[in-house]
């Protein structure tokens, strides 16, 4: 490695320790951010519609932000190295329809459905992992094309066929309808899912390596970071995870076809954003893309609640990843505004 | 001469490929070498290629933009509206361009003034307008608009469909807008830094505004082919046709990073994307084989040369161990 | 430098300008130059019938494929099934404009939207090709016929009397449509509201005046389904003329394990419900069958090729064991034979 290669070493960077509680604070509150918007939500909604604040509807609302929890927990991780998955849609859809219509024909191989989808998931990463990190094609180019590959694969393989409700394995199916301790086992599975991952990002060396390279690739490789490895890494692991939802929503639907979860990308991305990742990579947590979803949720039950036409709900949930963005920009700035005035002081004091 | 070539190779390889696609279209269906109906075939094409030349400033300047289509479905709507309403063409399109063009600068002000990502904004802005779109349409379509509104789908300049002639003026003033002028330079600036373009005075908001106002006038435009070509307008008009202006704009050797691509290069990825899907669809090819010719394009045409300029990189990093090791081999005794 | 450069890009401007505008002075014209080539055969041997679906990929479609294959098989026509998996209106637009060059006899088509493909259907006739429209119809000036599998009453009465049988003492009926651009589905849900205000067979139920889209997605429909239930709990029917969200809603809401206290019913194809039916979970689901209904479209586009039939009002269409029909007002068919799937029945069906 030659010296040019060498990032520029700014005062504020030599103490790292300074810099990192710093992004800690600044994740601190975004993360408040997310919460105190959802609180607000809950407020109001409460107020407008009396039906909304029960322990039923906070059930329900649970339920149907399970899933777009857990694919927002995969596209986390890839958004922290600084990149998307926009295939997260596809890959849901080739998992479902793929294992249940092999599982539907093999009856044996029923047991082995949640393995199936994590091979189908692993693979379907690692092929975006291999195209972003080793042939360094820009993730939404890439992602972009897999989402059509995909998409077009499950398509050719379903020939236009459903695998119906009645093909599904019997525990799948009653997985959807469980309720463990008086909430749906979907929510105890995206919760398990989401801190499995929080804490993969935080013990495990390979998760604390995205951070540090979503927030400066440079400087990642210049401090020995294997930075494709990292990247592939994060790609893996959001596709089974992607595969693993696509699994869950599939026993959920009951009949699957090869359009499921079509144009899911984009909620995933909202709930992400919404949840306080930053899109620029390196910042975010893994806690704040599943409050997201159950933004999204809540915004969702609401507006039926409220009986709202649908036309308002598009309208809502677009303010809604505006004004999120926009809170992320005004505590970023605050924090490092705030930062830099701290390490001033220390260096005159 | 060798700089020339070297600078377009991409329109070069596209140019081929185009060649090859014709040739296999032809091969595959015996209607495609007509050239009245491949000049109605390009008009199919006109209204995403108003929206990838009105995106491909806002990519070269580092930026993406994926609330186009629902842009353009306001304009639709919004034409269709004022068509019924009796307004003349010329007051509705102008009202519908500065609409539109409002639009886009809402999401330029976002990422260029407030600093926003430009994903996320225009993600927000896709739903929200979306979302005004139907307001606009109602609970149906608009249909009977008057003849005025819907003339230019059915012109023709000689043999070309007027739209045809449209999408190539437009595609005439971008190549001339980014290669000649103050704004395209900055453009291009901004793409490849836009901290140093600030230094150096490169009004970086005002460009930025200016391109996502732009882009949003396009859609507008393109919302006005899409009425007179379909002569009705709904709030689902166009959903989903983003990804196809993305893939057509990255093609078209854009760089989605920002600082690089021709108009030239956007135009004739549209052709090829316009040959493949034209020359499949008259062979009556199965909508899933089309999907995934287009995603396998897009990831080939972009991983490929990386791919071999990877492999080569490799061989020439290797190749001095190799004579090193070679030498040693010759060097020891047998 | 830079003044001679932004001169230069004055120039380029103005050259531009100059250029669009001769361009488009010079020979506009408003006819369009004509394809040329075989005209459409009329007659006989060599009839050439396309279907065009909404979008492949859905069940339901390739159902009645397998019906238009049939007849081709029939009356000695070549079939052929075309069409794009997305859902989009351009996709369907850009597949008829490239049916036209090939010259079919007739093109079989159900519109996704009606009034958008309407140019691309005209054009075709223009050049000779019948076009018959099947499911969803499209403006009516631009297919010679359209065969409607159900008079949008009597769907709207199907659907009300699958909701009966699930729930024989009425309730609370909520409403979920693909889009507010589905026509049949707008006013499914329309006559449906007049038939629970006026009809005493109906006077049963009540009605939640909001209708809720779900764009034919699966998971959607669930979602809302879900949300549905929560905000009315008095709710005891969803009713969608979706074949995608009538079963969706149905496996929410056994999932909420409120199978037998809420129902959800409407349109679906028999092999996505069957499960539900004999399971108890639902007593009812409702359809036509969408093989017979593409058979007796494929014959009609069939006998309009070869000038069997104009498509005039009062003439009828013989299409064997699936039946005459009479062409109607507007050139509509009205094929109107309900099918009601029931734990009796659900048995026999095989799509």
């Amino acid at each position: 490695m030659t010296k040019t290669d060498a990032p520029p070493m700014t005062p504020g960077v030599t103490s790292r320790r300074g810099f990192a509680s710093s992004g800690a604070a600044a994740l601190r509150v975004r993360f408040l951010g997310v919460v105190v918007f959802l609180v607000l939500l809950i407020l109001v909604f409460s107020l407008l519609a009396p039906r909304f604040f029960t322990l039923d509807n906070g059930r329900s609302v649970l339920f149907t932000a399970a899933i777009l929890a857990i694919a927002a927990a995969g596209q986390t991780l890839v958004v922290l190295t600084g990149n998307l998955d926009l295939s997260v849609g596809s890959i849901m859809g080739v998992s479902a329809y793929v294992v249940f219509d092999i599982a539907g024909g093999a009856p044996a191989l029923q047991p082995l459905v949640v393995v199936l989808a994590i091979a189908i998931g692993a693979v379907l990463g690692f092929i975006n992992g291999f195209l972003v990190a080793v042939l360094e094609i820009p993730s939404i180019v890439a992602t972009l094309g897999t989402l059509s590959i995909y998409r077009g694969f499950v398509s050719v393989y379903a020939n236009a066929q459903e695998v119906t409700v009645g093909e599904l394995p019997r525990f799948m199916r009653d997985l959807a309808t469980a309720i463990w301790l008086g909430v749906p086992a979907y929510v105890w599975l995206a919760l398990v899912v989401v801190i499995l991952v929080a804490l993969a990002l935080r013990f495990l060396p390979w998760g604390r390596k995205i951070y540090a390279y979503g927030s400066n690739p440079k400087a990642a490789r210049f401090f020995g970071l294997n930075n494709a490895a990292i990247v592939l890494g994060a790609y893996v692991g959001a596709g089974i995870i992607a595969a693993l939802a696509g699994l869950l929503l599939g026993a959920q639907v009951g009949n699957i076809n090869s359009l499921l979860a079509s144009g899911i990308e984009l909620q995933v991305l909202a709930a992400v954003v919404i949840g306080g990742v930053s899109i620029w990579g390196g910042s975010g947590s893994v806690y704040g893309a599943a409050i997201g979803a159950i933004v999204l949720a809540t915004i969702n039950n609401g507006l039926v609640l409220l009986q709202v036409q649908e036309f308002y709900r598009l309208l809502i949930q677009g303010a809604a990843i505006i004004a999120a963005v926009a809170v992320d920009a005004v505590v970023q700035r605050r924090v490092l505004g705030a930062t830099s005035r701290r390490r001033v002081m220390e260096v005159t004091a | 001469m060798k700089q020339f070539i070297r600078s377009y190779a991409w329109e070069g390889t596209l140019v081929v490929l185009i060649v090859l696609a014709a040739i296999w279209s032809s091969t595959l269906s015996p209607y495609f070498l007509n050239s009245v109906n491949l000049l109605n075939s390009a008009a199919f094409f006109v209204i995403f290629a108003l929206m990838a030349f009105g995106l491909f400033p806002i990519v070269v300047q580092g930026e993406i933009d994926i609330s186009l289509a629902s842009t353009l479905a306001v304009g639709a709507v919004l034409l269709a509206n004022l068509s019924v309403a009796g307004i003349p063409l010329v007051a509705g399109l102008l009202i519908t361009l500065l609409v539109c063009a409002l639009l886009g600068a809402i999401n330029g002000i976002l990422v260029a003034v407030a600093g926003l990502p430009s994903l996320a904004v225009t993600l927000g802005t896709l739903g929200a307008y979306r979302g005004i779109a139907y307001i606009l349409a109602g609970d149906a379509g608009i249909t009977g608009l008057t003849p005025e509104y819907t003339q230019l789908g059915s012109t023709w300049v000689g043999a070309v469909p007027a739209t045809v002639v449209l999408a190539l003026v437009v595609a005439a003033g971008f190549g001339v807008l980014m290669g000649f002028t103050r704004f395209g330079r900055a453009s291009y600036a901004i793409g490849n830094s836009a901290k140093a373009s600030r230094m150096g005075g490169i009004a970086v908001i005002r460009n930025r505004v200016i391109a996502y106002a732009l882009a949003g006038a396009m859609s507008g435009l393109a919302g006005l082919v899409w009425v007179s070509q379909y002569q009705s307008a709904r709030g689902d008009n166009a959903d989903g046709s983003i990804l196809f202006v993305i893939t057509a704009v990255v093609l078209g050797g854009v760089s989605i990073k920002g600082g690089s691509g021709r108009a030239l290069g956007v135009l004739l990825s549209l052709v090829l994307l316009g040959t493949l899907q034209t020359g499949m669809k008259l062979a009556n090819v199965p909508g899933t084989s089309q999907t995934l010719v287009v995603g396998l394009l897009l990831v080939a045409s972009i991983g490929l040369p990386r791919a071999y300029q990877l492999i080569r990189a490799r061989i020439a990093a290797h190749r001095p161990a190799h004579a090193r090791t070679a030498a040693l081999e010759d060097a020891t005794p047998a | 430098m830079s003044s001679i450069t932004r001169r230069g890009s004055r120039i380029w401007k103005g050259a531009a300008a100059l250029v669009a505008g001769a361009l488009l002075l010079t020979a506009c014209s408003s006819t369009p130059p004509s394809a040329g080539g075989d005209d459409a055969a009329a007659g006989g041997e060599d009839v050439k019938i396309f279907m065009a679906p909404k979008f492949t990929g859905l069940a339901y479609f390739e159902v009645a494929r397998e019906g238009g294959e049939q007849a081709g098989e029939d009356l000695g026509f070549t079939f052929d099934y075309i069409g794009s998996d997305k859902p989009d209106a351009t996709e369907q637009i850009a597949t008829l404009t490239n049916a036209i060059p090939q010259a079919p006899s007739a093109l079989v088509v159900s519109a996704i939207d009606g009034d958008a493909v309407a140019p691309a259907l005209k054009q075709a006739r223009q050049q000779g090709i019948k076009v018959v429209t099947y499911d969803a119809d499209a403006a009516v000036d631009a297919r010679d016929l359209f065969v409607n599998q159900l008079s949008y009453e009597l769907a709207a009465q199907t659907m009300l009397d699958a909701a009966l049988l699930n729930s024989p003492e009425g309730g609370q009926v909520a409403f979920i449509s693909a889009s507010p651009s589905a026509p049949n589905h707008t006013a499914h849900v329309q006559i449906m509201k007049e038939l629970i205000d006026t009809d005493p067979k109906y006077s049963s139920f009540s009605y939640i005046d909001t209708v809720q889209f779900a764009g034919d997605d699966a998971q959607k429909s669930q979602d809302i389904a879900l949300n549905l239930i929560q905000a009315n709990p008095d709710l005891k029917v969803i009713i969608s003329s979706s074949a995608v969200s009538a079963p969706a809603a149905q496996q929410a809401i056994i999932n909420a394990g409120l199978q037998g206290k809420v129902f959800a019913t409407g349109f679906a194809l028999p092999s996505s419900v069957k499960d539900f039916i004999e399971s108890g979970a639902s007593a009812a689901f409702a359809l036509w069958d969408p093989a017979e209904l593409g058979y007796v479209a494929s014959v009609a586009a069939y006998q309009l090729a070869t000038g069997e039939i104009k498509g005039e009002e009062g003439e009828t269409i013989d299409a064997g064991d699936a039946g005459t029909y009479t062409i109607g007002k507007d050139g509509e068919i009205l094929y109107d034979k309900p099918l009601m799937f029931t734990a009796e029945n659900i048995g026999d069906y095989d799509f």
